[in-house]
């Protein structure tokens, strides 16, 4: 595929009567560059930015289908107070923004005089504009709990590769590798990075070998040149024995590892001293030996080769040293940030759209929640903790939280818990497009524009430093309003006015884009600026600690984890009474728990179901297309069955389990499939704060 | 001359996308499905083997559909062979949808009429033929491509050729081959 005619978007714009807007899509996090056609208001059309080397003018379903955010009539339309006690469903009664202000204030200034700015968290996904919120919670107000969703994402892999590499999230340079290993990544079949998937499938078929270790024949899996179905849970035992195949047969690249790695010595000992070996790694893995030592020759001798992991291998208590072990096999290999390797990429020098004076931020007494619960590597919140902070005030109070855009009480695991947990809280703010479920929790409940109807400025997604801007194409959804008005109108009512003095999103688009060579208003004609592709970080310097790729960590042992990873058996195993292990996947047509009130995407799938090997469902007396109940020591779930050839026996897959069930959000949504959260317990992983959404155990029955 | 889809399942990763911009683009209503992607899985475990398909009309050259209707609703356009249904003459009788052997033509519910890929020739929203359909457009991967049968032909001998002198050409499927493995993995370097 090559960039599109450059007047394709006139003579698209032309046959619609519209006029173009250079966007991008905030439907996933990887926001795609997109082109807004507007006629009359409304939104007839939208494409890929055709010259951005992200997605060069293509997109997914769900970014495709996402101008109905635009029209959809569930959408919130004024500010909405509760109106009943706490602990059964919100009522709730349209006020107006002043006094939802006021209101936000006062309940701010009495918890920050009681229990300290450190009691209000914020909680978000990566929606650029929480930026706003941020400067206004974080800086100004004082509270250290500026936190995101990363828990409840890749934030095992992600603590891995902050302590490997000092990079918070490496892309993959597919395009130029010949041999990829994917470990419990679906990323054909979750289609986020558009630009990866092309680049995978390309590179593909100019000879690359992809291996892909999953449980489940995943989209990718499916594209593959070889599937391992794995145990569940057990990679980190795969990965150790492959490393220790490629140091004991000298295949590991020596000098690479002498110059730019910390603690490769010790390591080869670690593996020699715990005996990891392939035939030891069989009998836990389910892989045959002799394919794990062919697997290890073939990843060290053809260059250039990947080693990369996702979500799928975290999700367990052991999931943190999977993605360590993933990437040491890059690292002992000399395979890291050059042409064709796992791509520790350079951001835009992007700037923050609110200055604010170190002498006007407020302190807190207390520490970081992360830090105080005892997780001080962790990248983001162990939010599966958070409930007992809110509940039982340990290790210190949270009495008001701020979500925006997140919804954990369909996220999170232990559902009943979450609900709990918002029922202690004296200030709960949604900053929402719907009232989800987490809304309805809530105190107050903040209608926000939807990308759409608002602007915001952010780094790109692909392998090159990149700037992409979403600019406001229609107007906003009744009284709805975009997040830097928000946190601008709370501002003035606690005094902070003047640091938040922006007339229009220029001005602090200015702010931002002051060291990027670029101006706004290019940017905003264009859509997009991308930089230049750069290798070859690792002969530079890395921001780790010692400068170096850190296979042994000195951080670790001073927290008393293990030095090197090591193998653990997870936390719940299957037993006579619950005999499947869970395990999750996703759709492709559907992001998490903000599309299932589209009706075009519900369309195509409009309710989840759990897959089970055609053993297992014989065994159960499963039926294909039947539905059934799924039962864990904690609660039990009615869903439809698909029998399938495509997963390792012993386990079941919930598709998209934590994004349908809805009983809020709205018409379409509501009612759809089953939510499964609420089967699994609470359980952390103990280094990174991760959320083990497979540390589930469940038996299965025809219903 | 006929015009056609081009389609390499090698590249389809079922993400729907296509049906999605076909629907944005002509403004179809939901029900209907002008073009549908699907999954076909073989084997059993762990050999198991999937391929997707994008399917949509096919713009058949002696068109059963056309043939089975007793009206005349459906013609083939002399100068690009594209199927065409006129709604007005339509009268919901389904004989097309029993002929078709590829479920392209699509009833719709409330107005009782027949509607199906039109290869992006809706009055009022009509993409001349030398710029991309929808479902091409926005394709992430690049799998579908339209154009006249020649051209798409060409591009096909083309590769086909590329593929002489490597590994073989007898395992692939007549019309999707493997593009891009030009002289071996090698021959790059």
């Amino acid at each position: 595929m090559t960039i599109q005619e450059a007047n394709l978007a006139d003579r698209l714009a032309q046959i619609k009567g519209a006029k173009v807007i250079k966007s991008f899509c905030y439907t996933c996090p990887w926001q795609c560059p997109t082109e807004v056609y507007v006629r009359d208001g409304k939104v007839v059309y939208h494409k890929g930015n055709a010259q951005s080397p992200n997605n060069i003018g293509s997109r997914c379903a769900k970014g495709m289908a996402s101008w109905y955010i635009t029209q959809d009539p569930d959408r919130l339309k004024y500010p909405m107070l509760r109106t009943n006690a706490k602990g059964e469903p919100g009522q709730f009664k349209r006020i107006s923004w002043d006094e939802a202000f006021s209101f936000i204030a006062g309940k701010l200034t009495h918890i920050a005089n009681t229990f300290g700015p450190e009691a209000v968290a914020l909680t978000c996904h990566h929606d650029p504009n929480t930026q706003f919120y941020r400067h206004l919670l974080g800086d100004l107000y004082g509270s250290p709990n500026m936190y995101a969703h990363t828990s409840g994402c890749e934030q095992d892999r992600r603590a891995a590769c902050l302590t490997l590499f000092g990079h918070v999230f490496p892309m993959h340079d597919f395009a130029n590798s010949r041999y990829v290993m994917l470990w419990g990544m679906n990323m054909l079949g979750a289609n986020q990075g558009l630009w990866e998937s092309r680049a995978l499938l390309q590179a593909k078929k100019n000879g690359m070998k992809l291996v892909v270790i999953d449980p489940n024949f995943t989209e990718t899996a499916q594209k593959a040149d070889e599937w391992i179905p794995i145990r569940p849970g057990t990679d980190t035992a795969l990965a150790l024995a492959m490393c220790r195949v490629i140091i004991d047969e000298n295949l590991h690249d020596a000098p690479f590892c002498d110059a730019y790695t910390e603690g490769f010595a010790g390591f080869r000992e670690h593996l020699r001293l715990k005996d990891y070996a392939p035939a030891w790694a069989q009998d836990i893995t389910g892989i045959d030996a002799n394919t794990i030592v062919r697997l290890a020759r073939e990843f060290a001798t053809t260059k250039p080769a990947m080693s990369a992991i996702f979500k799928g291998s975290g999700y367990y208590t052991n999931g943190h040293d999977a993605g360590r072990a993933c990437y040491i096999l890059d690292a002992i290999t000399g395979q890291v940030d050059g042409p064709g390797h796992l791509h520790l990429k350079d951001w835009a020098p992007l700037g923050l759209p609110v200055a604010i004076p170190d002498s006007a931020k407020g302190k807190s007494k207390n520490p970081p929640l992360h830090v105080a619960m005892g997780y001080p590597l962790a990248p983001d919140l162990p939010n599966s903790r958070l409930p007992e902070a809110v509940i039982d005030g340990k290790p210190y109070p949270v009495k008001g939280l701020w979500v925006h855009s997140t919804n954990p009480v369909m996220s999170d695991p232990n559902r009943d818990r979450v609900k709990e947990m918002f029922r202690h809280l004296e200030l709960a703010v949604a900053c929402e497009l719907f009232m989800s479920e987490t809304a309805l929790e809530c105190d107050i409940v903040l209608p926000e524009t939807s990308f759409y109807e608002h602007a915001e400025i952010r780094q790109g997604m692909w392998l090159g430093p990149e700037v992409i801007l979403c600019q406001p194409a229609v107007a906003p959804v009744g009284e709805s309003k975009p997040s830097y008005e928000i946190a601008q109108g709370i501002a003035r009512k606690m005094g902070w006015g003047d640091y938040f003095s922006y007339q229009k999103w220029e001005d602090w688009g200015e702010l931002m884009m002051k060291d990027v060579p670029m101006s706004l208003d290019t940017l905003k004609e264009k859509g997009f600026w991308a930089g230049d592709i750069n290798y070859g970080r690792v002969a530079k310097g890395l921001p780790t600690p010692s400068g170096k790729i850190e296979i042994c960590s000195s951080e670790y042992a001073k927290h008393g984890y293990n030095s090197y990873p090591e193998w653990r058996e997870r936390s719940v195993l299957p037993d006579q009474d619950y005999p499947l292990q869970v395990t999750h996947s996703k759709l492709s047509m559907h992001c998490n728990i903000v599309t299932q009130n589209n009706p075009y995407l519900m369309e195509i799938v409009g309710e989840n179901w759990v897959e089970i090997n055609s053993r297992d469902a014989a065994r159960y007396g499963v039926q294909d297309g039947q539905p059934v109940w799924i039962e864990s020591p904690k609660d039990k779930i009615k869903i439809k069955a698909k029998v399938t050839e495509g997963l390792v026996p012993g386990c079941i897959s919930i598709r998209h389990g934590h994004g349908f069930g809805h009983w809020a959000m709205g018409s379409v949504a509501k009612g759809k499939g089953a939510h499964s959260n609420n089967l699994m317990d609470t359980h952390t992983n103990p280094v990174t704060g991760a959320n083990c959404y497979n540390e589930c155990k469940v038996r299965i029955r025809p219903a | 001359m006929q015009h056609g889809f081009y389609f390499d399942h090698q590249l389809c990763v079922k993400c729907h996308a296509c049906e999605i911009a076909c629907k944005t683009w002509n403004e179809v209503e939901i029900g209907p499905r002008w073009r549908e992607v699907v999954k076909v899985e073989t084997g059993t475990y762990p050999n198991v083997k999937a391929m997707n398909v994008s399917m949509a009309c096919m713009h058949c050259g002696d068109a059963p559909c056309r043939n089975a209707c007793p009206v005349a609703a459906i013609s083939k356009r002399a100068e690009d062979g594209i199927v065409l249904v006129d709604e007005n003459k339509c009268i919901g009788c389904g004989f097309c949808t029993w002929a078709c052997p590829f479920n392209a033509p699509q009833l719709t519910a409330l107005a009782g009429k027949m509607q199906k890929c039109n290869f992006c020739q809706t009055p009022g929203k009509t993409r001349p033929l030398d710029m991309p359909r929808a479902c091409e457009e926005v394709c992430p991967t690049g799998a579908i491509k339209s154009g006249s049968l020649v051209e798409l032909a060409k591009l096909n001998r083309e590769k086909v050729a590329a593929k002489l002198g490597t590994t073989g050409i007898q395992g692939y499927p007549s019309l999707m081959v493997d593009a891009h493995q030009r002289f071996g993995p090698d021959a790059a370097e």
